[in-house]
């Protein structure tokens, strides 16, 4: 890699607050001074984020810094109240789930997002049922596609009927559906809000190392996590936030576990 | 994933496809037996098959006595079933979608009602001279478009003022109850419909009514809507985890806004029908059909808060609560009876069903 980069001050020190590394090819998603309000609350002040090609980015910071907002913008579920964003460098519209599918984003949600009445294979399948032209589901091609997905993301331990309601699964089991479904769908970006919480040692490892081959494939990510150690493991590039802003921002050759947890706790 | 990866990975899909195969190789009985054990409706269908089992012992022992098994009865009996059977496929299908329609009552009257004026002053009755056969197709045609647009009108209120359907709903059965007084009065009104809307909405194939036949097409209609369909994927979804179902894309407005229109259109549909059955109309029919129809649905396994529920639970539910009253007419039993057993189906029945899913999870 031959990007010069230099660390960012704490936003209000620098010339530019929040402004951080500034991407040095065209990124496949970057959002400009993007400002999200509820009412008289800012969640994101004039916040400056990208994402680059075959990059992992980690997404790091205290609880209520706005991680979960951030994500849930660039997954358009959660439309910015101002700001622009880019995507392969054109300006585009992100403003709700199919614009931002359109955008090849595909995410696995802190609070998993699945459906806990509907069986794995309905969930895995939500919203992009395989259909005939009259709309009526393919059941069978979508178990073989669901039993493929099941087999190939993460390990899913006892997991051996694809009919099974996802509400009898463990809190491990439905993070693994939940990733699975968005391994198998995603395009350019993955976003994992918290992925590894619920999932054990063995599947956690699993799921960082399926992070990085999907990085060798073409496929960026974006990592928030609390688990520092976890981030340092595949992550190139770390961005903290705190009350709605970027405080700290660094490639991973230019810092150090020790100097992004004092960011992550000080600020 | 990397080759290093890839062996266990086939392992693992191979795994789940053996279980599965070896699950569509049980036998016919263990199948049967775990459908009753998994599903919310194999309670039902199991208590149904009883009743029904008691039914037909009774009547076969004391036959002088217990007239169930006399075609008269199991016409009488079918008939009762038909009519609060497609009004709670609609608000079995908004259940599903997480809302609540308690105005399905107020609006089967006010509906039929409305049919029966159109039609009669569109020379639609068959006492008329001349009379017109396609009036009360059109008439009939007006009133299920109102349920529709009632069901809208419903489903606007509650999301875009973001309140409980339970609230809107429960404001619309005072509302068109009020209505119906309003344009119609307190009267009972006759409905002798033209042929051949008479005989398609009031025939009958032996003891087997026109509105049972109409029932069982609806319901056959919606299980595929319902379960085959990608509208009625979205109805489970919305109602079951309406945030998931945002985060992946549906909308859970537009979905929810038609099953409003649905349980609108079947609301119409079962007054209009219920009204050729009996030939006249009284206002204050539809009275507590709303609590019965959810009745059947929760006896059926739905869930309240949405997301659970299925045709067949509908069918079973509508055809054990109707099968009760059956029996009870024939043991001259007070009306009051009826209600009261009603009511401890219900407990009994959601009792069941949470102590099954508790014992699974």
């Amino acid at each position: 890699m031959t990007v010069h980069t230099e660390p960012l001050r704490p936003a209000g020190l620098a010339g530019h607050p929040g402004a951080g590394l500034v991407p040095t090819e065209t990124p496949l998603y970057e959002m400009r001074n993007i400002c999200k309000r509820y009412g008289s609350f800012t969640a994101l002040d004039n916040m400056n984020f990208h994402i680059g090609r075959n990059e992992v980015v980690g997404l790091l910071g205290d609880n209520g810094a706005g991680k979960s907002t951030l994500v849930k913008m660039i997954s358009g579920i959660n439309p910015p109240t101002s700001g622009e964003i880019y995507v392969n460098g054109k300006r585009t519209e992100i403003r709700n789930r199919s614009d931002s599918e359109a955008a090849g984003i595909e995410t696995i949600y802190q609070d998993i997002a699945l459906v806990d009445s509907m069986s794995i294979t309905r969930n895995i399948f939500l919203g992009r049922e395989l259909v005939n032209r009259w709309g009526f589901m393919d059941h069978r091609r979508m178990q073989e596609v669901a039993i493929q997905i099941l087999g190939s993301a993460v390990q899913i331990s006892g997991i051996d009927n694809p009919d099974k309601e996802v509400g009898f699964l463990s809190g491990g089991q439905k993070q693994a559906v939940a990733i699975a479904r968005a391994v198998h769908f995603k395009r350019n970006i993955l976003l994992l809000d918290e992925p590894t919480s619920a999932l054990s040692v063995r599947e956690t490892e699993h799921l960082l190392a399926y992070v990085r081959d999907l990085k060798r494939e073409g496929t960026s990510s974006v990592l928030v996590t609390h688990n520092l150690y976890h981030a340092f493991q595949v992550c190139d590039r770390f961005v903290v936030m705190s009350h709605g802003t970027k405080v700290f921002e660094a490639r991973k050759e230019d810092t150090t576990i020790e100097e992004v947890t004092d960011h992550v706790i000080r600020t | 994933m990397t080759a290093a990866h890839s062996d266990p990975i086939h392992s693992q899909s191979d795994h789940i496809r053996r279980a599965v195969s070896d699950r569509a190789k049980r036998p016919l009985t263990v199948k049967v037996m775990d459908w009753v054990r998994d599903r919310p409706e194999g309670g039902i269908a199991v208590m149904f098959v009883l009743v029904q089992l008691c039914c037909i012992i009774g009547a076969l022992l004391f036959p002088e006595s217990f007239r169930y098994l006399l075609p008269a009865n199991l016409s009488v009996l079918l008939k009762s079933i038909a009519v609060p059977g497609i009004m709670a496929l609609g608000v079995g299908v908004l259940m599903v979608a997480g809302e609540y329609d308690l105005s399905v009552g107020a609006v089967y009257s006010l509906l039929s009602i409305v049919c029966a004026n159109l039609a009669n002053a569109m020379l639609g009755d068959i006492g008329m001279d001349p009379h017109s056969a396609l009036a009360p197709f059109a008439a009939m045609a007006v009133a299920l478009t109102l349920g529709v647009a009632i069901g809208l009108l419903h489903a606007f209120v509650t999301l875009r003022f973001n309140i409980p359907s339970f609230i809107t709903t429960l404001g619309g059965m005072l509302l068109w109850k009020g209505t119906t007084l309003l344009v119609h009065g307190a009267s009972a009104l006759r409905f002798k419909p033209t042929e051949p809307f008479a005989t398609l909405f009031g025939g009958g194939l032996g003891i087997i009514h026109a509105s049972m036949i109409w029932f069982l097409a609806f319901a056959l209609l919606f299980y595929f809507l319902l379960h085959h369909h990608r509208l009625g994927n979205h109805f489970y979804a919305v109602g079951g985890n309406r945030n998931a179902a945002v985060a992946i894309g549906i909308n859970p407005n537009r979905t929810k806004a038609i099953a409003f229109a649905i349980a609108g259109f079947m609301a119409a549909l079962s007054g209009v029908i219920a009204a050729t059955r009996v030939g006249s109309i009284q206002p204050g029919g539809g009275l507590g059909m709303e609590l019965q129809t959810i009745a059947a649905c929760v006896i059926g396994g739905f869930a309240l808060n949405g997301g659970r529920g299925s045709i067949l639970g509908i069918v079973l539910g509508t055809a054990l609560v109707f099968t009760i009253q059956d029996v009870l007419l024939l043991l001259r039993a007070p009306a009051f009876y009826f209600d009261m057993f009603v009511g401890a189906l219900i407990v009994i029945a959601v009792v069941m069903n949470t102590a099954i899913r508790r014992g699974r999870a």
